[in-house]
């Protein structure tokens, strides 16, 4: 299957700091991946890049196998959506209106909504569990409700690709594991996801796993496969070793200093 | 209640209470009018009704002198509501302010150059579009500071405006004292801020640019609810981030400019209206704009009724009045924001 989204030696800069050096990565429909990898490895930059919201200094994003930069902006926003940890939206804002401002790729500045429009809303609000949350003002929510309210909103947008940052930093364990079950229940409706995740034995809840380190895609593959590799051990600067419970259940990391 | 329902009381009320203030700013006064006379004249210049109910002093009280100066402070309070709204949408702030942000500082300066330099008194429009240059100018140096270090912060923003507009008003001075003195005394009555004496002249230009720069905002709702949620979200969402500032800047200005150039500078009101109605009516721009365009308006025609009611001989400048109530309004705000953040 051909990608929906790939980068091909991709290089991006920040002022003058080149963050990725080189990355190759390919993400097609109904697939999700854990990006991971230590701090400063440039996760964020990769995928703000791959939302065509960086330029590349050497190397190129495809989306659809067409250069994303050649792509009128809001057809972007139609095919990928971005959902980042902060959610900087004003507090008296309601959460179904929060959620519609992701049409807005749909309808520019000055259409009015149609139908279609009210049950994309509504299909997020739904798929994220807070429809009973809709007529609350942001500033009345929890951490965790206000981070669904964001995903709710890139939902409406009706993706092809969903682009998590971090999306599960602060929320409590409870929250993470509905989130995850969102962003299966999601992919399962065949949008690509990749979140990048801070939490290594959370991030293991994707089929695929990239490693991000300094810059490049070390190592991709099935979770165990990148974590208990030489490369993350490398990157991390850790110990990393699985373990299969006694009961059969899924696979655990233990992480010590070395 | 509802927020749709509460937000249809609130737009009722607005409706009901604005065609009062007028009424009353029309009929109050030292020499008064009768409100069904008020209204009688009106029908009359309609084709209804017996023709100068008020008799010829009255009529030409109302027409020539009031109706002027209340149609002014109508468009001049809602003109300054929405300029306000606007910029709280773009700084992300619900407490910047025109008159914060140096627009009536940086207006009045632009005023005073084209009145030193003899503009003003050359061609009709030379005022105010010099009084929109300054605004323009002063709100995008503002900006650029303030944005040098990433997003601003409440007291950053403040005090970058308050660096700009000190520097705008040592401009006004300076240029004050060279201004020639059989000019000094315009100048001086209008930065005090006051619609003393202002014709259909001034409410036609204040009209000209005003409707179509609030018009031009509310078509602007949606991209200013967008640019709410935060720069890099907006962008995510296809808003072309930068376009639209310099666009809604650019209005502001067109606005605010005139505004300053009719009126003189009337702090507080475009604080004031947007952040009473925005627990009221929601931030969404579509309600908060047109919402706060009324209550602007109610707010400055009431001003200044009070403004001209206070004494029997002399008239406070509207701009006082604003202050002596925007301000403590400001510091309770100021206030409310930290106790949050």
């Amino acid at each position: 299957m051909s990608g929906l989204v790939e980068a091909r030696g991709l290089h991006v800069a920040r002022g003058r700091r080149e963050v990725l050096r080189g990355v190759d990565l390919a993400l097609s429909a109904g697939e999700a991946l854990a990006l991971v990898g230590p701090n400063a490895a440039g996760k964020s930059t990769l995928v703000r890049a791959l939302a065509g919201l960086l330029p590349a200094t050497q190397g190129e994003v495809r989306l659809d196998g067409r250069p994303i930069g050649s792509w009128p902006r809001p057809l972007v926003a139609r095919r990928v959506a971005l959902v980042a940890a902060d959610d900087e939206a004003p507090a008296r804002l309601r959460v179904e209106d929060r959620v519609a401002l992701g049409r807005y790729p749909h309808r520019g500045p000055l259409a009015a909504f149609t139908a279609e429009d009210r049950a994309a809303v509504a299909r997020a609000l739904r798929l994220t569990q807070i429809e009973h949350l809709a007529r609350r003002a942001l500033g009345t929510l929890s951490a965790g409700e206000r981070q669904l309210a964001l995903l709710a909103r890139g939902l409406a947008q009706e993706p092809a690709l969903l682009l998590l940052d971090e999306p599960a930093a602060h929320l409590d364990v409870r929250h993470q594991l509905h989130l995850f079950h969102v962003l299966d229940e999601v992919r399962r409706s065949g949008v690509a996801v990749l979140a990048v995740v801070h939490d290594l034995q959370r991030a293991a809840w994707a089929p695929r796993m990239a490693l991000l380190d300094r810059g490049r895609i070390a190592t991709e593959g099935p979770p165990a496969q990148v974590l208990e590799s030489a490369a993350a051990a490398q990157a991390f600067g850790i110990t990393i070793r699985g373990v299969t419970p006694g009961d059969g259940g899924e696979r655990l990391w233990r992480f010590e200093e070395r | 209640m509802s927020e749709p329902a509460r937000r249809r009381l609130v737009f009722a009320v607005l409706a009901a209470a604005l065609p009062l203030a007028l009424l009353s700013a029309l009929s109050l006064g030292s020499v008064p009018l009768s409100p069904l006379g008020v209204i009688g004249s009106a029908a009359a210049r309609a084709g209804l009704g017996a023709p100068a109910p008020l008799g010829d002093v009255g009529e030409v009280i109302l027409w020539s002198v009031r109706l002027p100066r209340v149609l002014i402070a109508a468009l001049v309070g809602g003109g300054l509501a929405v300029v306000g709204a606007s910029l709280q949408s773009l700084f992300r702030n619900p407490l910047a302010d025109a008159g914060l942000l140096g627009v009536g500082p940086g207006a009045a300066l632009g005023a005073v150059i084209a009145v030193n330099l003899g503009w003003a008194q050359e061609r009709f429009l030379a005022l105010p579009l010099s009084a929109c240059a300054g605004a323009l100018l002063a709100l995008l140096l503002i900006y650029a500071l303030a944005h040098a270090g990433g997003r601003p912060s409440l007291s950053g923003l403040l005090l970058t405006g308050l660096a700009v507009s000190a520097v705008a008003a040592a401009g006004t001075s300076v240029l004050l004292v060279a201004t020639e003195e059989f000019r000094v005394r315009t100048v001086l009555f209008w930065l005090a801020g006051g619609l003393e004496g202002r014709g259909f002249e001034h409410a036609a230009l204040a009209a000209a640019f005003v409707l179509p720069g609030v018009a031009a905002l509310f078509l602007l709702s949606r991209p200013l609810d967008v640019l709410s949620l935060g720069e890099e979200e907006a962008a995510a969402l296809s808003l072309p981030v930068h376009a639209v500032r310099i666009v809604v800047f650019g209005l502001c200005a067109l606005v605010a400019g005139p505004v300053t150039a009719v009126a003189g500078s009337i702090p507080f009101v475009g604080l004031i209206a947007p952040h009473a109605l925005r627990g009221l009516v929601g931030p969404l721009g579509r309600h908060l704009l047109p919402a706060s365009f009324l209550a602007g308006a109610i707010l400055v025609v009431v001003a200044d009724l009070a403004a001209r009611s206070f004494g029997q001989y002399v008239e406070l400048p509207l701009g006082s009045v604003t202050a002596f109530v925007g301000a403590p309004y400001f510091v309770l705000a100021l206030r409310g924001q930290e106790g949050r953040e």
